[in-house]
Formats: structure tokens, C-alpha cells, sequence
């Protein structure tokens, strides 16, 4: 019976465990040890239509601190659209934290995953926090996943990897934006973690591998201020966008690339390997301009895609 | 003398036609004198070193072990790296030649065997791939071939900029003297790094590639 219940409660497995660069950072937080309940977040989401084919959220588990309610359609270029905002009632991701998300979205169905505020990495001392995601795309199917942006503190340590199986007829936004640091804190703190490192692979159904993107970002060993790192900038957003050949090359044609000190603002763009569809990245001195490109982009892939307009943000937001 | 041979500029696969983007660089005002010509060619030199240095040491030892299925591993990995289509097409373009070289210097199998396999599509046919065979061959080992190939890519840098930078050759021999010198440390780092360590983050970089790619500037083929 106790076995029974452990189960029922039981997350899956976060580990790390043979990341090289984490194996600096592996000592039992003087808080609350590692997987202790409320320090290792589950998030399992699964999308897909009903019987009147409106996309909806079938399937939801979810263990403290994350927190996902239920879907909205308040969209308004696409109204059919489920939303879906994942809370953390935990505040920071601190020492020795692990969550893991797995977000499906079965044959046809579509929806928009964000996050209700920016992700908040917190000052660490003993060990890293880490997250593993597995997003998985069957046929024909259509999922935005646009965050706010992660903000490390000094002294962070933080560790993701991000799986994304996705049909070949699918299509993902899957972006990120990296804040330098708290820029505004005390007399600023940029680029004072201890380290980030962040992988996205992607792959197909029958588990042919197309693409591995992977940053270690060790402020120490190589400065990010290096030219052709950060150099100027602050906040850097990478976008991933699995989608078919025919639809990549719309949007790769119709996204403008640029480097301009003077704005603070750079984008670019290119094609991923094994024809997986598009890798989008911006630099810029604040989130808001940043959240704003990435979003323009995304509205983009909605349209060649979807053909329906992505509205503005938030004012909120 | 084979070391020599592998890793001077002449040596005929194509480094010339290529400046790894630093003629939009030039372009867009990022490099612009001796000083930024030196920290770009440093950037190129460690993202080099921690994705292509890394595939060619552990290719050097799968060749060693006469382990075909893991050098055909490693090749494909490698592409999976490859972010843009130029960068794909650069590395692709120098490990065929490389290969079709290897196998007039060397009858060797593996060599062959891999070539063959490029020509059927069976293979991508990566550079560092390439060179790690190549120095199997000729007996060389891992840590020289490392060398090498960093050389390389800092070389194919500077050599580009006599042609789309404002420097002298007195600038180009004193920003490569101080560059080798950092080979050795990255060397002792990407020894011990596995197949799924290799990582790199040059957000900059990869925009001026971007723009390069986009672009209608065509001095270099990348």
C-alpha cells in the first residue's frame, strides 16, 4: 500500500547525472535535499481534439511547485486555441531543484504554452537546478511554446535539455530568452552566474536525429562580453521552429537579418540540419524588444503555417 | 613533415575560399582593426575547438580501434551541430577533398571505405572527420592533429582578413603567435570531452553567418 502511494506521488526522474560541466555542483543543499517534495516540479500536458474536433487540453498531472490550471481560448487570431500559462508557486528555481515537463499534442490538434512570469534562476551555493523537457508533435500538429524570459542571478547554476519529437508534418515554436543577469539589481549583475548550460536535440518519430544545439555558458572560463559571444549585448532569445521544408523556407525568406549597435537589436536566422525547419536568434540590451521580435517571428510561423495573424501581446506582459 | 604538409594553407582543400564569416564582420563595422580581428579569431578558434576539435580527437581514436560504425557516428553527429547551410557546405566541401587526398596519399582502408561511403550519400563527410582519418594514416597523433586543426581555422581567419580587413601581415603573425599559444589548454579540456559535451555558444557569431548567408556579399564562399 505505502509502495502504492509512493508511486501515485512519485515524479520521473531528473538526472543529470553525466553533465561533465555539472559535476562541480553536486553537494546536498543545507535546505531541503533534492527531490524533496516541492523541489522537483512535474508537468505532463496533453493536447488533442475531442470529438467535435476542438483542440483541447485532454491531459494534465502535475506535482508542486508547478502549477497548470485549465486551458483558455482567449486568443484573438485564433480563438480556437487552448492557452495554457504554467505557474510556479515556489517563486525562484533554487538550489538543488529539479522539474521536468513533457507537453504532447497529438495528431491535428494545436495550442500556446507560456509561462505566467519569467523564470527566475536563484543564487545557488551547494548544487544546480535543473529541468528536462520532452515536447512531442504528431502528425500535423501545432504548439507555440513562448516563455518569459529566464533571469539568472549570481551565482546560478542551472541545467537544461529539451527533446523535440516532432512529426514531420508538424510544426513547434520552441523559444527561450536569456536574460544577461539581473541588470537593474544593486549596481547591476550581469553575467555573474556560475554557469547555464542549455541543450535542444530534435529528432522524428522513428527516432532519426536532426539537430543538437548545446551552450555551456561559464562566465568564468570564457567571457560572454567576447566579441562574437554577447559582446554589446544583454539578453540573447533563441528560437527553434520545427516545421515542413516548404512552409521554413516562406519565413526564412520573409525574416529580415541585421546587426545594429546603434539600436541594440540583432537577428538572425538559418536553416536547420536534416531539413528540420528554422533556428531564429536575436541580441539586444532589454527583454522587451527582444520578447517583441520573438513574438513578430512567431506571428510569422502562424501565418505561413496556420494563415492566421498572432495578435500583440499583453499590454500586462 | 606530414604534419607540416596537413596543416599548412596550401594544402589543396579550399581553406582559401572561405573567411568563416568575418567578411561580414568586416562589413558591419564588428571587425575593424587589429584588436577586434584578434578577439573574432579567438571566438572562432574556441567554438572550433569544443565542437569540430572534440569530433576529430574522438574520430581519431574510433580510427585507432578500427571502429568504422563509431567514425560514422561521429560524422553524423557532427552535421547535427552544424547550425547554418554555409558552415554545412563548408565542412562538407574541405572533408570530401580532404578524403579524395587522403586516399591518392594513403592506401588505406578506412579511408576508402569512407570516401565510397560520402559518394553514395551513405556519409555527410565532415572536415574534422576527414582529418582525423588522414592523421591516422600518416601516424600521427591526437593532440597534434587537435593542433592542426585549431591552426587551421585561426589561419583561414587571418588569411581572409589581409583581404577584407585593415591589417598588415606583422598584425596577422602576432594575433597567430598568441593564439597557438592557447591551443595547448583547449586541447586539455576538449581531450576529455565525450561526443554529447560538445557544445558551443557564439549567438554573435551565428548572426553575422546568418547575414553572410542572406546576403549578396560573395568575396568568400562563407
Amino acid at each position: 500500500m505505502i509502495e502504492q502511494k509512493k508511486e501515485m506521488i512519485s515524479a520521473p526522474e531528473v538526472d543529470f547525472s553525466t553533465a561533465r560541466e555539472m559535476s562541480r555542483y553536486l553537494n546536498e543543499p543545507k535546505a531541503m535535499y533534492v527531490g524533496a517534495p516541492g523541489k522537483h516540479g512535474y508537468l505532463r500536458m496533453g493536447f488533442e481534439l475531442d470529438k467535435d474536433g476542438k483542440s483541447i487540453l485532454r491531459d494534465l498531472d502535475r506535482r508542486h511547485p508547478l502549477i497548470v490550471q485549465q486551458e483558455l481560448y482567449f486568443d484573438e487570431g485564433m480563438p480556437e486555441m487552448p492557452c495554457v500559462y504554467i505557474l510556479s508557486s515556489g517563486g525562484p528555481n533554487v538550489d538543488g531543484d529539479r522539474y521536468r515537463q513533457d507537453i504532447t499534442v497529438k495528431k491535428d490538434a494545436f495550442a500556446h504554452v507560456a509561462t505566467g512570469a519569467a523564470t527566475k534562476l536563484a543564487e545557488m551555493k551547494y548544487n544546480y537546478s535543473g529541468m528536462i523537457q520532452n515536447i512531442i508533435l504528431e502528425e500535423n500538429a501545432y504548439l507555440e511554446f513562448i516563455p518569459e524570459p529566464i533571469i539568472p542571478c549570481k551565482h546560478t547554476r542551472f541545467i537544461s535539455d529539451t527533446r523535440l519529437c516532432v512529426d514531420k508534418t508538424a510544426t513547434v515554436v520552441y523559444s527561450e530568452i536569456f536574460m544577461g543577469g539581473r541588470k537593474y539589481y544593486k549596481d547591476g549583475e550581469l553575467f555573474e552566474y556560475d554557469i547555464l548550460s542549455v541543450c535542444s536535440h530534435g529528432e522524428r518519430p522513428d527516432g532519426e536525429q536532426l539537430f543538437r544545439e548545446k551552450f555551456v555558458i561559464d562566465p568564468k572560463v570564457e567571457n560572454p562580453r567576447n566579441l562574437g559571444i554577447m559582446n554589446k549585448f544583454d539578453v540573447f532569445a533563441n528560437v527553434i521552429v520545427m516545421t515542413p521544408p516548404d512552409k521554413a523556407d516562406i519565413i526564412y525568406n520573409e525574416t529580415p537579418v541585421f546587426l545594429d549597435y546603434d539600436k541594440g537589436l540583432a537577428a538572425g536566422i538559418t536553416k536547420l540540419p536534416g531539413e528540420a525547419g528554422l533556428l531564429y536568434k536575436v541580441l539586444g540590451m532589454e527583454a522587451g524588444p527582444v520578447k517583441k521580435m520573438v513574438r513578430e517571428f512567431a506571428g510569422n510561423v502562424r501565418l505561413a503555417v496556420k494563415n492566421k495573424p498572432l495578435p500583440p501581446d499583453f499590454p500586462w506582459r | 613533415m606530414q604534419l607540416l604538409q596537413f596543416t599548412d594553407s596550401a594544402f589543396p582543400v579550399g581553406t582559401f575560399s572561405f573567411s568563416n564569416g568575418l567578411e561580414t564582420a568586416s562589413f558591419e563595422g564588428v571587425v575593424k582593426d587589429a584588436s577586434s580581428l584578434e578577439a573574432f579569431a579567438r571566438s572562432q578558434s574556441h567554438q572550433a575547438a569544443f565542437s569540430d576539435g572534440v569530433a576529430a580527437i574522438l574520430t581519431h581514436r574510433a580510427a585507432l580501434l578500427g571502429d568504422y560504425e563509431n567514425i560514422l557516428k561521429m560524422d553524423k553527429y557532427l552535421m547535427m551541430f552544424k547550425m547554418n547551410t554555409e558552415a554545412r557546405l563548408m565542412t562538407t566541401r574541405m572533408g570530401k577533398k580532404l578524403a579524395e587526398l587522403g586516399s591518392k596519399l594513403y592506401d588505406n582502408e578506412i579511408i576508402s571505405a569512407w570516401l565510397a561511403d560520402i559518394r553514395t550519400g551513405k556519409t555527410p563527410g565532415t572536415y574534422p572527420v576527414a582529418q582525423a582519418l588522414i592523421f591516422v594514416a600518416a601516424s600521427i597523433d591526437e593532440k597534434s592533429l587537435f593542433c592542426s586543426h585549431q591552426y587551421g581555422v585561426i589561419n583561414m581567419v587571418l588569411s581572409a582578413a589581409l583581404r577584407c580587413v585593415k591589417v598588415s601581415h606583422y598584425d596577422t603573425q602576432l594575433i597567430l603567435e598568441k593564439l597557438s599559444g592557447e591551443i595547448e589548454g583547449m586541447y586539455e579540456e576538449a581531450s576529455q570531452m565525450k561526443a554529447e559535451d560538445m557544445n558551443a555558444f557564439y549567438p554573435e557569431l551565428d548572426i553575422l553567418a546568418s547575414i553572410h548567408e542572406k546576403g549578396n556579399m560573395r568575396m568568400f564562399m562563407n
